[in-house]
């Protein structure tokens, strides 16, 4: 299969589901579905191949394409993926093809939805496969829009409650409160993208406006002020993607008001592509303003942990906590990043990976227990393990993985991480990170406590609630599977992501 | 003399030929009086259509009354971007249902082909009183129209607001090119760049005034105020046009004024231009989110756009300019297409409220999806027009080193798109009122499909365009 387009392959070939879809699904439900399933299984496989065939000896970027698009600009469609990205895209077709299983139960629509869903996860491929700067943008953009209808459309309305300078302008129009939650996320993460495209202008400019290519702007050494404000410009673009503190509040109304699939995506995949962005261009393109301004991107991310953790004790509504807790796990990726130290830098990559799985089960599991038993109030269930032992059993295992227990993923990133931590210049960040995990311990254990193993809850809504059932087990098989393999044995991941984070260090001089 | 005035090698064989046309329309309709069809606008089309074609074939490079009028590339854009607009416009205005666009057909497009004669030759105008009266040539008929149902209550409020408003700022540039004659002894705009080169203190200021007076045609903020409600009386063929057509011959009065021949000296009036397309921005953005009435909102965001042009015009370069103009044909398709929506769901429900257009995609979904695709053409989204219009504007600024202007367009792009967005929810999320799909009238759909097109040729393909505005472009720029 060498020289063949696979990158375009795993890219496009959910999108061509999603116009089979368009074309022939009206009122032919089971055709939407299993052509999804197709579109995300060629992903999978693809996917899979990739990650067999990489090379991880001469490392480096591989399986590459190119097109030129608008030669007079410079502007081409060139693919190519290092360790980093492949871990990535791993993650990515994961969680669609599990998310697929996910909205099989989706009625209403749902020939839109599943298109939608599948020009998303087009986009995502996209960001994580493209090396031209500008193909990167517009596949950002992709990922970005569809998010709009998704939640405004199919998400759940009345657990949100608009506040503040945004809630009292969307508060004018008089609307329920996904259509706030929606146009909040699209706004917040459109005036990211806005910085993104300014910072990338500008070092296309001062590279001598010829190429958008990631190699050719890799070669040139950009004047130290230019990299401070660009570093800025995309710390902040794809900061707000990545939930970064004070940028954060879109993401626990979104993913709240997402429909189940898509908080799977959003939270599992898309926050990723934030921190992705600010590892790939922020620090591969700018060492200079790298250093210069981690001592930033640490301490924001300190804040991230802590302050998540905290809210996530506060809330009440279920998948509020699960939200709020991708809010602190980002904080541990933005943290493992600015330690530039090897160690700091793979535990985030592999805390991208951990968490996106992670996360993708919590959003799956808290879908089917609404499902089933029409409630998100985490002190009003109890008792469920004795109902629904699968799903109770699902949540706990990803619930150990979140607190960062051994033998799940989630540990070997947080672990990783905290000694990056203590070996950077920053060594106190340790304390925050710390802290952090012993928070996430608290309200991990006590919602699992509260929902499936403490006292039955006598509430007549919460009897005789049935288990997961059918396709619904797919989803969680996969995840858990996924959690407990890379946990036992993270070499899997760790290997590829070593020969993209070394080189990256390597580039910034501290290695 | 002798030479023949049709003839295609003749330098004004497009505006004597559009004479010709605009005396048939007029003469067939005195010998059709009483007639109640659109054969006077079917007549009107087919002359434009022909005209439109014509243009294409046109050779820049020649000159005549002495050098006051010349074809050159800016003049082509300028005359090919106009009857495009007006045959569009033309189209759509055949599929109003109205009984006085048959009644008095005759009336309304006589008078719209007089405003188009003007554009066509303020396109060419090279003389600073030519300029002048091309301009008066344009505007007046335009006052005319936007009052034409004069039985409708908005109509001659917004007619006398627009001419009022037009009048004062004609004056305006009256007194502003007063100066400018005092001071170099000639109308011919060839003397302009020596003037500015030395600061002539007088030559700049006839300028700066023109500049006002040029800001009112063009409706940047501060000079805005008559464009809602003129918008919102006129009929929507006539506003979609209104909406460009005279916009860019505003543009290319200012090319011919402030940057033409000028080289660097053009660079004395980025303060201008920057602010007033800062405040453009910022201000039409923000008027547009409280608005109601679509074509109200169509308006203020139509101000937003103008400070986006006068963005690009702000980096004073070649590609700044190229970029307006590529900017320009990318607002022609995206704005006439959602006014052309907008007279489709007019003419079927007879309101232009947004909330009229809840559940549009449930009952309509290819209106829906072109409105849209408009929409978001209008709002800078990748895969049509307007994303690369914003993104070549934004590469011309951040070309000159000016990162705050790019960076205050950028963020206030998400402005924008919240109150495009708004209308897709109301299209997309809420549940209609009725369940009967909108009637469009074949025409119309013709014209929707054409900006359709357009907006999308242009977004998959920008490349040739790139280069055609580019070497048009430098023609502004070589000083020679």
């Amino acid at each position: 299969m060498n020289g063949w387009p696979v990158l375009s392959l795993v890219t496009w070939a959910p999108f061509l589901s999603a116009l089979v879809i368009m074309a022939f699904g009206r009122s032919r439900p089971r055709l939407v579905r299993w052509t999804a399933l197709a579109g995300a299984s060629v992903s999978m496989a693809v996917a899979l191949w990739l990650y067999a065939t990489y090379d991880t000896v001469a490392a480096g970027f591989q399986f590459y394409e190119r097109v030129s698009l608008v030669p007079s600009l410079g502007i081409a469609y060139e693919l190519a993926i290092d360790g980093m990205s492949l871990v990535m895209v791993l993650l990515t077709a994961i969680i669609i093809l599990a998310g697929v299983f996910a909205s099989w139960t989706v009625k209403t629509r749902d020939q839109e939805f599943y298109a939608l869903l599948l020009l998303l996860v087009t986009g995502v491929f996209g960001v994580f496969v493209s090396l031209d700067l500008f193909i990167f943008f517009l596949f950002y953009e992709i990922a970005v829009l569809p998010m709009y209808l998704l939640i405004g459309i199919w998400g759940s309305s009345g657990e949100v409650r608009p506040q503040g300078l945004f809630g009292w302008a969307f508060g004018r129009t008089g609307v329920g409160t996904k259509e706030y939650a929606a146009m909040k996320l699209t706004l917040y993460l459109l005036f990211g993208s806005a910085f993104i495209l300014i910072g990338m202008l500008a070092l296309y400019v001062a590279a001598g406006s010829t190429s958008f290519s990631l190699l050719a702007l890799e070669a040139v050494d950009f004047d130290p002020g230019l990299q401070s404000w660009v570093f800025l410009a995309f710390y902040i673009g794809f900061g707000i993607l990545a939930a970064i503190f004070p940028f954060h509040t879109w993401s626990p109304d979104g993913h709240a008001s997402a429909p189940t699939a898509v908080s799977m995506l959003h939270a599992g995949v898309l926050m990723k592509l934030g921190a992705y962005g600010v590892i790939r261009l922020g620090m591969g393109l700018l060492p200079e303003a790298t250093t210069q301004w981690v001592w930033l991107v640490g301490g924001i991310a300190c804040i991230n942990i802590v302050y998540g953790a905290l809210s996530a004790m506060a809330q009440k509504d279920l998948k509020y906590v699960v939200a709020y807790s991708s809010v602190s796990h980002m904080g541990v990726v933005m943290l493992g990043a600015a330690t530039l130290t090897e160690s700091g830098l793979n535990g985030s990559v592999f805390q991208m990976f951990a968490h996106g799985i992670m996360t993708g089960l919590f959003f799956a599991l808290v879908g089917l227990v609404y499902e089933k038993s029409h409630s998100r109030e985490i002190f009003k269930m109890g008792g469920f393990a004795t109902m629904m032992p699968g799903i109770a059993v699902a949540f706990t295992i990803g619930g150990l993985s979140s607190l960062g227990l051994p033998a799940t993923a989630g540990f070997v990133a947080e672990f990783l991480t905290f000694i990056g931590a203590w070996s950077s210049a920053h060594s106190w960040w340790l304390f925050p990170a710390v802290v952090g995990a012993f928070l996430t311990s608290l309200y991990v254990l006590r919602a699992v406590r509260a929902i499936f193993w403490g006292p039955k809850s006598s509430d007549p809504r919460f009897q005789n609630l049935p288990d997961a059932q059918g396709t619904e087990w797919v989803a969680i098989v996969i995840l858990v599977g996924v959690i407990v393999l890379f946990g036992v044995l993270p070499g899997l991941a760790l290997g590829p992501i070593d020969t993209s984070t070394v080189p990256l260090l390597v580039r910034l001089g501290v290695m | 003399m002798g030479e023949l005035v049709l003839h295609p090698s003749y330098p004004l064989v497009l505006e004597s030929t559009l004479g010709v046309l605009l005396l048939a329309v007029l003469v067939v309709g005195l010998f059709r009086r009483g007639a109640t069809d659109h054969v006077a606008g079917w007549l009107t089309l087919a002359g434009l259509v022909g005209l439109s074609l014509a243009a294409w074939q046109a050779e820049p490079g020649r000159v005549a009354l002495e050098g006051s009028f010349v074809v050159d590339e800016l003049s082509l854009f300028g005359k090919r971007l106009f009857l495009i607009s007006a045959t569009l416009s033309v189209l759509a205005t055949l599929g109003l249902s109205h009984p006085s666009f048959r009644k008095r057909g005759t009336e309304y497009y006589v008078v719209f082909l007089a405003s188009l004669l003007g554009m066509l030759v303020l396109a060419s105008a090279r003389d600073l009183i030519l300029l002048f009266v091309a301009f008066e040539l344009m505007s007046i008929p335009l006052y005319f129209l936007t009052g034409f149902l004069k039985g409708e209550d908005a109509a001659p409020e917004g007619a006398m607001k627009f001419f009022l408003i037009g009048s004062i700022s004609s004056a305006v540039i009256l007194y502003g090119l007063s100066f400018v004659y005092g001071a170099v002894g000639t109308t011919d705009m060839a003397a302009i760049p020596a003037a500015v080169a030395v600061a002539d203190p007088l030559v700049l200021l006839g300028l700066a005034l023109m500049a006002g007076g040029l800001g009112f045609k063009i409706a940047a903020v501060p000079f805005h105020m008559w464009v809602p409600d003129t918008y919102e009386a006129a009929n929507s063929p006539f506003v979609a046009w209104l909406s460009i057509a005279p916009k860019t011959a505003g543009f290319l009065a200012i090319f011919r004024l402030y940057v033409e021949g000028v080289g660097t000296g053009a660079l004395f009036w980025v303060p201008l231009f920057g602010t007033l397309a800062a405040v453009s921005i910022v201000a039409g953005n923000l008027m547009a989110i409280p608005q109601t009435n679509i074509k109200r909102l169509l308006a203020y965001s139509g101000v937003a756009h103008i400070g986006y042009l006068l963005l690009g015009l702000t980096a004073m370069s070649v590609s700044g300019a190229a970029m307006v103009m590529f900017y320009l044909v990318a607002y022609l398709f995206g704005n006439m297409g959602a006014f052309f929506v907008v007279q489709a769901v007019a003419g079927s429900e007879g309101s232009d409220d947004i909330s009229t257009y809840r559940g549009l995609a449930r009952r309509s979904p290819g209106l829906a999806l072109c409105l849209l695709l408009f929409l978001l053409s209008l709002g800078g989204i990748p895969f049509v027009a307007g994303f690369w219009a914003k993104l070549f504007i934004f590469w011309a600024v951040v070309e000159q080193g000016m990162y705050f202007l790019a960076f205050l367009g950028a963020v206030l792009t998400v402005v924008a798109l919240y109150y495009y967005l708004v209308v897709a929810r109301h299209m997309y999320i809420d549940e209609p009122e009725s369940p009967h799909p909108i009637k469009v009238p074949g025409v119309l759909m013709v014209a929707i499909g054409a900006c359709m097109a357009g907006i999308i040729v242009m977004g998959v393909y920008p490349e040739p365009w790139v280069q055609a505005f580019m070497r048009v472009a430098m023609t502004l720029f070589s000083t020679t």
